[in-house]
This record gives structure tokens, sequence and C-alpha cells, in this order.
């Protein structure tokens, strides 16, 4: 045991403090971790997001004036990229090496949509999904590519 | 408290497919994850992101984890490498000292987390176990301010002048407790083992 809590003060001090931080989480960040167990089952390479315009404000800027692109992302993995560009009619999308498969959005409850990818890596998912999503891609030779969240 | 044979059950119960081991153990270490992001300065939508990134590397972790007792210190790692890589990866926050002290070595910071969070859960399991008088009193004096004794008194209907004996008693019986005393058992020097 900590000896500075054989003092009165400084127990109920460190006491505050720990009942505080269970507080200071948020419920829906607890729910939203138990949920990731559904994901379980997939063996995938994770892709972790590597660019999102809506965080670039340049980007944002020009992509809002020149196109029907809302929103481009990338997500990346040691050895694969996948490249996406939301519209309003579809999510178009580059696996990058390019290589057929097929391609799943799914959310916590399960399937939302699903395309072929082409010979050049090239897929258009549509109608995009309206909550968030994640992308698993499968390649013919037996790769899986899960990409983070896209939340529309 | 490393060696807690709850979370080792735990983790063998999620690996086998148990969905309530594996809510059990996100309940008992989002508190790390989260105060692992907030040392990193990370905003709401951020510690989400690296949330389910963190959660989700541990899915996929999980068969592979040969000690689970090793998992706290696991989790505070992943966490703050998520952190670095979202942080990197937008360059919208200013990295904070600790992010850029290379002389800290990244398991040190880690590490400290760990013993943080270890120290808060051990507190908060050994205040749950005290009588619900004592948690009660314990509360309105944690309150900030805290509540005046006259209000304790009319609360708990004790006369003002045992508040004072009271409050001693149930710290006295919070460092008596299992948690507690489980701590104090294993020495001080439990904190530097790996």
């Amino acid at each position: 045991m900590d000896p500075d809590w054989h003092d009165d003060e400084k127990l109920i001090e460190a006491l505050r403090d720990a009942l505080a931080s269970a507080d200071e989480v948020p419920s829906a960040f607890v729910e939203a971790g138990k949920a990731a167990f559904a994901w379980r089952t997939i063996d995938a390479e994770l892709a972790a997001l590597t660019y999102d315009s809506a965080q670039d404000p340049i980007d944002a800027l020009a992509i809002r004036s020149e196109s029907a692109i809302l929103r481009s992302l990338t997500f990346a993995s040691d050895g694969w990229t996948v490249e996406l560009e939301l519209t309003p009619t579809a999510v178009l999308g580059q696996l990058d090496p390019p290589e057929v498969g097929t391609v799943t959005a799914r959310g916590d409850g399960g399937k939302l949509a699903e395309a072929e990818i082409d010979e050049l890596g090239f897929f258009v998912l549509g109608p995009p999904p309206n909550i968030p999503y994640r992308l698993v891609c499968t390649t013919q030779s037996g790769t899986t590519i899960l990409t983070g969240w896209v939340t529309p | 408290m490393r060696d807690d044979p709850t979370v080792v059950d735990l983790v063998t119960r999620a690996r086998d497919g148990d969905k309530g081991a594996w809510d059990e153990l996100v309940e008992r270490y989002a508190p790390l994850v989260y105060s692992v992001c907030r040392r990193c300065r990370l905003a709401q939508p951020d510690i989400d992101d690296v949330g389910q990134s963190v959660w989700l590397r541990l899915v996929e972790h999980l068969p592979g984890l040969r000690e689970p007792a090793a998992l706290p210190g696991w989790i505070a790692t992943t966490t703050q490498r998520e952190c670095f890589r979202l942080i990197r990866a937008s360059s919208r926050v200013e990295p904070v000292d600790f992010v850029q002290a290379p002389d800290v070595p990244e398991q040190a910071i880690a590490e400290e987390e760990v013993l943080r969070h270890e120290r808060k859960t051990v507190l908060r399991t050994a205040f749950a176990e005290l009588s619900r008088r004592c948690q009660v009193l314990l509360a309105l004096l944690m309150q900030d301010p805290p509540a005046p004794y006259d209000e304790i008194s009319r609360r708990l209907q004790v006369p003002v002048g045992s508040i004072g004996p009271n409050r001693a008693r149930c710290l006295t019986r919070l460092r008596q407790t299992p948690a507690l005393a489980r701590l104090a058992a294993d020495g001080p020097d439990d904190r530097t083992r790996g």
C-alpha cells in the first residue's frame, strides 16, 4: 500500500481522484469497446486511417468547390492501401496494390453493402451506408483487409 | 494486482468466445485507455477512434496473449502508440511535452499509467467493499467543497461530534479491506516487478 495512504487526508484525496476518473469515461466509449467483440471472428489485416480530408482545412475547401466528392480518406496497413472517395451516391474506392476480390461495408450489426473489386483495384459501393461502417476487402489470393471506421 | 486471477480468468473466457468476460475486461480497462488518451490531449472523436483501434487489436491479440497478467501494460502501450499514430497522421494536435521527450522510454510512460490505473482500481474496489454508511459519509466528505458537518449529521443521523471519529473509522476500514490489504501484503517492492 502506498505509504501516503496512512495519512487520512491523502487517502481521501486519492479516493476522490479514483472515483472521479471512473466517472469521466463516457458510457458510449465503454459500449463501443464492448461492441468490438463482434469483430472477433474476422481474421484481417487492420488498415488504419492515415488521411482524412475532413481534417484538412485546405483540402476540404478544394474538394467542396470542385466536385461531387464529399470527402476522401486513406487507410493503410503494412502492405495495403485503401483510398476512398465518398460521394452522395456511392463510395468509390481503390485497393493498392490492385487485386481482384470483394469488398463489404459492415457496421456493428452486420453487412450493409457489398461490391466487386476489379483487376485495377477499383470498386464502387452504393448506396453509401448512412451509419458508421468499416470496409472488409477480401482478395482473390486470400488476404482480408479491414479498414478503420468511416462515419458518414 | 498484476497476477490478479480475475484478469487471467477473464482473458481465458473471452478468448473462448465469452462475451460477458469481454465486457468485463472492457469495463475494467476503459478508464486506462481513456486516461492515456487524455494524457495525449486528444479530443473526444479522436479518443473514440483510438479506443476502437485498441479494442480491435485486443480482440485480435487475445488468442496470442501468452501472459494475461501482462494485459494492462499491453493495453497502455498499444493505446499510446495509437495516440501517437493519430497525432502524426493529422498533425492537428500539438505534441505535448512527454510525447517529445526522447529520453523517456515509451515503456516507462505506459508503465506509469498502468500503475496509476491499478491504484485507482484498488481504491474503487476497496470503497465498494465498505458499508453503505461509510460510503455515504466519505462521499459527503469528498464533495468539493465538503458537505458541512451539520448536513452530514442530519443525513446520517449522527451527532456532529462523532463525524470526525466515524470518518477515521471508515478510513481505517478502507485500509483493512481485502483489496487494500492485498496491496500491503505484496509489499512496496511490488511495483518494480515486471
